[in-house]
């Protein structure tokens, strides 16, 4: 028992180190004016690479990365929702054929939409923001898609029928029932939409016609050069510290719905 | 499945439940491998007359990009299959720790492949913080970044995606699990046998199905690679990238025969995975 | 099922069919738009209350901060907003503005790009820059018609197609408490490499500056610039570059890593060297290295390399694409960024660093006094010194052939 026990306690820590890691050098960077090697830990500390991201546009940045990420993941996670309920339900016709077909946007790496779709969405006049929503819209349905209806093949469908041989319409089983149960991958497959607005570099590049300069676009610029590496370092942390506020938000969500 | 689930009612209203999804997804795919196809044929040309010809398709040397790409992804996903499945076991397994290791899986999956890039840069260089923390020479570092064997490019891949797996995962696993396995540790389960009847078949659907989703998204990314790998042989996408992006304009229909081809892999990819997910589901 | 099977046919076929009328055939005139010819009263007019949307390189904080904070404040009071959109790479302007130029669209998002060498070449051949409006601009007066650096640009003829913007210099830069001796021709850092086993790499074609050093060493290994035609021929190639893979080749084993890999950009190499690891980087930026040795990136003794038989230079340019709808207030920031204040605020070491495209004998007495007046910097010598020698850039057709031989004769080798 003892043994097992540490054993857990070993392969628990071991699988924190392999997560955190990888961030310890960017965390002291975002914190370092100066860092040259073989020094373990950064020579000076300050606000450099912070003054130097705000002097970049890292706040405005950070509202459009926002505003792209709700707007994917308000229009992929409904879609995705219905697409899951639709594909567990055993009513569909060739249901494999149409959980591939939903997939699909995975196989299509992003500079395969650089090719053609760019001149394309221009020809057709499509505004630079509706192209992109759309685009990102359609990278995140398989995300969604995946998650629902994960979730909905766990989801006991017996709950469903007690409450409607107890009486409750449909839209009341999909409101009482259906959805304090499924929220916790609501949650999880809006984040992960919100994720693909939020982070993607770029087809937002090329289909944004620059006129959306979103985060990832200003860590793309900055990582390009040498000496950045504070600013680079401040400008990934504040690609990250927002989600996980969300996260922190998803999960009580989560633990609500358990109670 | 009921008499009733096969219903003419009951299948048009699932239709229409999946069709606004369907319709934008086949919209984009369909616009963008009909683009580059028709540009990889040749007949969209930059400048000059459209022209069939097979040329970008003989021109590209895509056999050795096509094994390197589908190795590196195969690592990869293989190791964050691991990892991921052994996170969302601690991360559902209910101990008081495990909120934090939750936590900071979820740390992990927000940060862009281009910052995970520069992060795995920063640590596993020759004169990076993990040579540094440990003490080694430069000199005396394995070639971890840039090397034979691609490691700084797999395990920025495998750190990201294991985190990603360990999310799906514990999705499907954190309602039901719990009470399985009680009821398993009651009937006298040992702890293998209610890991190996009870949580690994609960757990096997998303895990596939997040597997394959990591499979083909470490194929057809480019940025990681480019960053943390080697100039020759080059994968997939740096070998599309770079065509494209080439000064010679007659290079962007190899390039479009290279994202075709990456297409292609991932589709078989996620044809095979569909296929196990089927017949997972049938063993249950 | 097969009423399914039908349906996605008919979808995948209506979202198909558009798509080659969309794109098939259309393939956009080659030839470049010219700009009308008018007076500079009647542009400066036209151009207010445009916003000029300048796509560049990202990656230099001075750049970005000199922009920003000198230029654009300029401009808003010509009535131009000149807003900066950073790219990773100046590669990325120039494929939207082929895409724009293929779509036929004319009001794009692109208005002025900082470009030159294979990029402006690239646009150049798909007729993707407006041409035949550099003579406009009255601040051209202050350069000098003749300038070979300013005519041509890698070897493909400026014809007015962009406005000259800076002079920079490859530099080979070394630090000179690790290397007290340099040596002062390029064969001699090749031989220094190889008495110094693991201290010299480069980085690989077809990054910018690893594709500068091959040309560098090209013209080294056949005895001088003089032996290699500017004009790529494939005699001319088959002829001169054996000697070249050779020399890379026989130098590979005494490189960083023993040659089994290459840093794969610039950045990559100036990491290796602010770690210690190698102690030559190489630049063709070098407006760069003052900032870099300031905030303690690279050594206090970081120094430039000067070569006897001088290095390639090359100027960068403003240029406008033929899909820009605001091209007279792209042609007033154009204009603006080579008057002689924003030249001389742009040569400060402290703003920005960037050699003028000015010559100086043309400029009034204030002005030429105001470039004379610029600090030394310890670790960049002066453009006079710097240039010395210069050697001409091989056209843009050299590029391509001579980073692909890299790859297949020394790279996989």
């Amino acid at each position: 028992m003892l043994v097992s026990r540490l054993g857990s306690r070993l392969g628990r820590g071991a699988l924190a180190v392999w997560l955190v890691l990888p961030l310890v050098p960017l965390l002291l960077w975002a914190a370092a004016d100066r860092w040259s090697a073989p020094a373990l830990l950064p020579q000076a500390w300050g606000t450099t690479g912070l003054a130097e991201a705000r002097a970049a546009g890292a706040g405005p940045a950070a509202v459009r990365s926002a505003v792209l990420g709700t707007a994917v993941a308000l229009l992929a996670t409904p879609l995705g929702a219905l697409a899951g309920r639709a594909l567990t339900s055993g009513a569909l016709r060739a249901p494999g054929l149409v959980f591939g077909v939903l997939l699909s946007p995975l196989v299509l790496p992003p500079f395969a939409v650089a090719l053609g779709l760019d001149v394309l969405l221009l020809r057709l006049r499509v505004p630079a923001e509706v192209g992109l929503v759309l685009l990102l819209t359609v990278a995140a349905i398989p995300y969604t898609t995946v998650v629902m209806r994960a979730a909905y093949a766990a989801h006991d469908r017996h709950h469903d029928e007690e409450a409607r041989l107890l009486g409750a319409s449909a839209w009341r089983v999909v409101r009482s029932v259906q959805l304090p149960l499924l929220a916790p991958a609501i949650a999880g497959a809006a984040f992960l939409a919100f994720l693909v607005g939020w982070s993607d570099y770029v087809v937002t590049l090329l289909v944004g016609g620059g006129r959306l300069v979103t985060l990832p676009l200003l860590v793309g610029a900055a990582a390009s050069a040498t000496g950045n590496d504070a600013q680079v370092a401040v400008l990934a942390l504040s690609a990250v510290l927002p989600p996980v506020a969300l996260l922190v938000v998803i999960g009580s969500i989560g633990r609500r719905a358990r109670r | 499945m009921t008499a009733a689930g096969r219903s003419g009612a009951g299948s048009r209203r699932a239709t229409l439940l999946v069709l606004p999804a369907v319709v934008p997804v086949v919209v984009v795919v369909g616009a963008a491998l009909t683009s580059a196809v028709l540009l990889s044929l040749g007949l969209t040309p930059l400048v000059g007359r459209p022209e069939l010809s097979l040329d970008a398709w003989r021109a590209t040397e895509l056999g050795t990009s096509i094994r390197l790409s589908l190795a590196i992804a195969a690592g990869a996903t293989a190791v964050a299959t691991v990892v991921g499945l052994c996170l969302a076991l601690a991360v559902t397994a209910g101990a008081r720790r495990s909120r934090l290791l939750a936590t900071l899986s979820s740390l992990t999956i927000p940060v862009p492949h281009l910052v995970g890039a520069a992060a795995m840069g920063l640590l596993l260089a020759d004169a990076g913080f993990l040579p540094r923390l440990l003490g080694i020479a430069p000199a005396d570092w394995p070639a971890l970044v840039g090397g034979r064997w691609w490691i700084a490019v797999g395990a920025e891949y495998a750190w990201k995606e294991s985190a990603f797996i360990a999310l799906v995962v514990a999705g499907a696993l954190s309602s039901r699990v719990a009470s399985y396995t009680e009821t398993a540790a009651l009937l006298g389960a040992g702890r293998w046998a209610r890991f190996r009847h009870v949580t690994l078949p609960l757990a096997a659907p998303a895990l596939a199905a997040s597997a394959a989703v990591s499979f083909v998204y470490t194929l057809g990314s480019y940025e990681v690679a480019a960053l943390l790998g080697r100039p020759a042989p080059e994968p997939l996408p740096v070998l599309a990238v770079r065509l494209f992006t080439s000064i010679d304009l007659a290079a962007r229909p190899q390039a479009a025969a290279v994202a075709v081809t990456t297409s292609a892999l991932g589709l078989v990819a996620v044809l095979v995975a569909l296929r196990s997910l089927r017949r997972l589901a049938a063993e249950q | 099922m097969t009423v399914l099977h039908r349906w996605y046919g008919r979808a995948l076929v209506a979202a198909c069919a558009p798509v080659v009328v969309l794109t098939g055939c259309a393939a956009p005139d080659a030839a470049a738009p010219v700009a009308e010819d008018r007076s500079w009263d009647d542009v400066l007019a036209e151009a207010d209350g445009q916003t000029v949307d300048l796509w560049m390189y990202g990656g230099d904080v001075q750049g970005n901060a000199y922009v920003d904070d000198v230029l654009a404040p300029a401009a808003v009071e010509l009535g131009v907003t000149l807003r900066r959109v950073p790219i990773a790479d100046t590669g990325d302007a120039v494929n939207r503005v082929l895409s724009e130029r293929q779509a036929g669209v004319t009001e794009g998002e692109v208005d002025l790009v900082w470009v030159n060498g294979d990029n402006f070449a690239t646009g150049r051949q798909a007729g993707a820059w407006l041409c035949d409006w550099t003579s406009m601009l009255p601040a051209m007066a202050g350069t000098d018609p003749d300038d070979p650096l300013l005519t041509s640009d890698f070897g493909t003829p400026v014809d007015g197609c962009e406005a000259p913007w800076h002079k920079a210099q490859f530099s080979l830069v070394y630090d000179a408490a690790r290397v007290p001796d340099p040596p002062t021709t390029l064969a001699g850092v090749l031989d220094w490499a190889e008495a110094n086993p693991g201290r010299f790499t480069y980085p690989a074609p077809p990054d910018f500056t690893g594709s500068a050093f091959l040309r560098q060493v090209l013209y080294s290994v056949s005895g001088g610039v003089d032996e290699v035609p500017l004009e790529h021929s494939a005699e001319a190639y088959d002829e001169l570059s054996p000697a070249l893979y050779d020399r890379l080749a026989e130098l590979a084993p005494a490189l960083w890593r023993g040659g089994d890999t290459y840093p794969q950009t610039q950045q990559e190499l100036d990491r290796l060297f602010a770690d210690g690891q190698v102690d030559m980087t190489m630049t063709y930026g070098p407006a760069t290295l003052d900032d870099l040795v300031a905030d303690g990136t690279f050594p206090e003794t970081t120094r430039v390399l000067t070569l006897e038989e001088g290095t390639l230079g090359n100027a960068s340019f403003l240029a406008i694409p033929s899909t820009s709808g605001d091209q007279a207030g792209a042609m007033v920031v154009a204009d603006l960024a080579l008057s002689p204040e924003q030249q001389l605020a742009k040569a400060r070491p402290e703003v920005w660093g960037q050699f003028t495209v000015l010559d100086l004998d043309r400029l009034d007495d204030d002005a030429r006094a105001g470039f004379e007046a610029l600090p030394e910097s310890p670790v960049v010598p002066s453009y006079e010194e710097l240039s010395a020698g210069a050697d001409p850039e091989l056209s843009a057709d050299w590029v391509t052939p001579l980073d692909d031989g890299w790859r297949r004769e020394v790279a996989a080798g």
